[in-house]
């Protein structure tokens, strides 16, 4: 019987046990204890408000993370890379304690503590969260916006030739024009700041996501094409079941122009004219001179954008799981 | 009409006078000219030549994805227009579409065809199409987990279990190496023989095999058809005389295997030969 000649793909090697020693004995704990070691110092004599606690808590907080992790990830190169990342951010954490709360070497209004930093994000966690969720809000209606309808236009006019060229040169055109001089038309447009940003965002995001689908639907192999004809499928079963999914991958590379360039611009339109949103609240308190909180807007936009990229990533990688 | 020639059963395909000419950077050429051949019901039909002499145009034109050709193709007596349900194809990549997992392919295959059955229906006849082909386990890996030999047999799965009433099969082997190629022509040639029809019919199917291995064609077919390049024209159709149901080592040692294989291989290579003493050869 044919079936006997059949044998499964050699299977993947398993990779060897990590030893305790090479999971456990490492660099980066090492940094962890000479960084909680080093806020047992004398503070500088000038430095009243270091928040030495703060500082240790966290850095407790991110060790006891770390060596949960460390037991659960299973490949030594996954974890050489996130005990390296740790490492880091101890090393960056040692230094500033040091040039800082302990030897005062930078000014200190524009270089707080580290510790007075964590105790001012905390204790603004409520407004901080108002204006993530005011932020994040804006770029996701848009953005979801610019999806629902550049993905189906761009479907559609990328399978009708004739069109999808005139296509191409007008989406060239419009999306040359940087969407954030649309902002004074928009004001003048629309009713208020929320919409103004959601519609920029929505530009923002149309063109690359639009150009996205367009060149995917263009490149799609031609024998997968044939494959598809010689089944005759429907119209809408070859757009929905065959384009889509085969030109996914350019879809995912437009939205991620889009999403970057987003937060780019909502941001600083947030500067310039908003009440709320992350980077009114960096503006708005580095204006009065508080550093402090400038530093955790910063440090908080940062870990938005992070977490929305690994979410996008993370759905990028299932709907894609099928590629080698 | 007479009714002697209605009781004439009806070829199953039948190419008339068909020619296809080019266009390519301002200069036509020729790829088939007034081919004519029959393919009846139930036949298995190669069409083996060198690469070039037009055999994958001339099933492409089976296929109904080129269309600016001339003369007639008719199927079961009707004039073909385009794709149709009635065809079953095997290309010799991308027949399976990467995104989807060998059954849900299968699955989509029938899926085209029978609108009646419910998708857990449709995932049974999958599921038996790949026990058939010996990939049972497979039903849930991506075609990018799987190599390229139980690529093309799911890809027969696919074509088998849409029970189409002829098979079209473009060079389906010629990129798998020689020993799975060889596991596979048995594997195709015991399911033709078998029939298997998705509702268990023993129908055999009449196939068109485009291949350039000679003992891939004497094994699997009733008849060779043999184009010769420049332009493609048959140089002669030639039933195999040899019974079945076949095996491939019983086959090499009957009685005059060796002599109808050198027949084949003459009119091959002669093709050939004469290309390179004329100005034709292009290097």
């Amino acid at each position: 019987m044919a079936t006997a000649a059949i044998t499964a793909p050699a299977a993947k090697a398993k990779a060897p046990a990590i030893p305790f020693a090479g999971r456990f004995l490492r660099v980066t704990h090492l940094l962890f204890l000479i960084l909680v070691g080093a806020q047992f110092l004398p503070d500088h004599a000038s430095v009243t408000d270091a928040h030495t606690p703060w500082l240790i808590w966290s850095a407790v907080g991110i060790e006891a993370v770390t060596i949960v992790a460390s037991l659960a990830i299973k490949k030594k190169e996954g974890l050489d890379l996130f005990l390296d990342i740790v490492g880091f951010i101890y090393g960056f954490l040692l230094l500033w304690t040091l040039l800082t709360a302990k030897l005062a070497l930078l000014p200190a209004a524009l270089f707080p503590p580290f510790g007075k930093i964590l105790a001012q994000g905390a204790e603004d966690a409520p407004k901080i969260l108002i204006n993530i969720k005011s932020s994040v809000g804006i770029i996701l209606q848009g953005f979801l916006l610019a999806l629902v309808t550049a993905v189906p236009l761009g479907l559609f006019l990328g399978w009708n030739a004739r069109l999808g060229s005139a296509a191409t040169y007008l989406s060239k055109f419009f999306s040359s024009i940087p969407p954030i001089v649309y902002i004074p038309y928009g004001i003048a447009l629309l009713p208020s700041f929320r919409s103004v940003s959601v519609f920029v965002i929505f530009l923002a995001s149309f063109w690359p996501v639009f150009a996205g689908t367009m060149s995917g639907v263009l490149h799609v192999d031609s024998r997968i094409l044939d494959s598809a004809k010689v089944l005759n499928v429907s119209k809408p079963t070859m757009l929905l079941h065959i384009i889509l999914p085969a030109s996914l991958t350019q879809i995912f590379l437009g939205c991620n122009q889009g999403l970057s360039v987003s937060f780019i611009l909502l941001t600083s339109a947030e500067m310039i004219g908003a009440r709320d949103g992350m980077g009114y609240y960096v503006k708005y308190y580095s204006d009065f001179g508080d550093y402090t909180r400038t530093i955790v807007g910063l440090l908080v936009i940062g870990i938005v954008v992070i977490g929305v990229t690994f979410l996008v990533n993370a759905l990028q990688k299932y709907l894609l799981r099928w590629k080698k | 009409m007479s009714a002697a020639v209605a009781l004439q059963p009806l070829p199953k395909i039948e190419v008339k006078h068909l020619t296809v000419n080019y266009a390519e950077r301002n200069r036509e050429f020729t790829a088939l000219r007034d081919v004519n051949f029959t393919v009846e019901e139930g036949e298995f039909v190669s069409v083996i030549g060198a690469s070039g002499c037009g055999k994958s145009t001339l099933l492409s034109v089976l296929e109904g994805l080129y269309q600016q050709a001339d003369g007639t193709i008719t199927i079961s007596g009707e004039p073909l227009s385009g794709t149709g349900k009635e065809r079953g194809v095997v290309f010799q990549h991308y027949s399976l579409f990467p995104w989807m997992t060998t059954r849900k392919n299968i699955a989509f295959g029938i899926a085209q065809v029978r609108k009646d059955l419910t998708k857990k229906q449709r995932l049974e006849i999958a599921d038996t199409f790949l026990e058939k082909v010996g990939l049972g386990e497979f039903g849930e890996k991506y075609p990018s987990q799987l190599s390229g030999g139980m690529q093309q047999r799911a890809a027969i799965a696919r074509a088998l279990a849409m029970d189409t009433e002829i098979l079209l099969m473009d060079e389906p082997f010629s990129a798998i190496d020689a020993k799975n190629r060889i596991v596979l022509q048995e594997l195709l040639l015991k399911l033709w023989e078998d029939g298997c029809g998705s509702d268990g019919a023993k129908k055999r199917r009449s196939v068109v095999f485009v291949t350039h291995d000679i003992d891939e064609a004497i094994l699997l077919s009733d008849k060779i058809v043999v184009l010769t390049a420049h332009p493609g024209t048959v140089a002669e159709i030639i039933p195999v005389p040899f019974e079945r149901p076949r095996d491939r080592k019983t086959l090499v040692q009957t009685p005059g295997y060796g002599q109808f294989r050198n027949r084949l291989l003459s009119l091959f290579y002669n093709d050939i030969a004469e290309r390179i003493g004329g100005e034709e050869v292009v290097l």
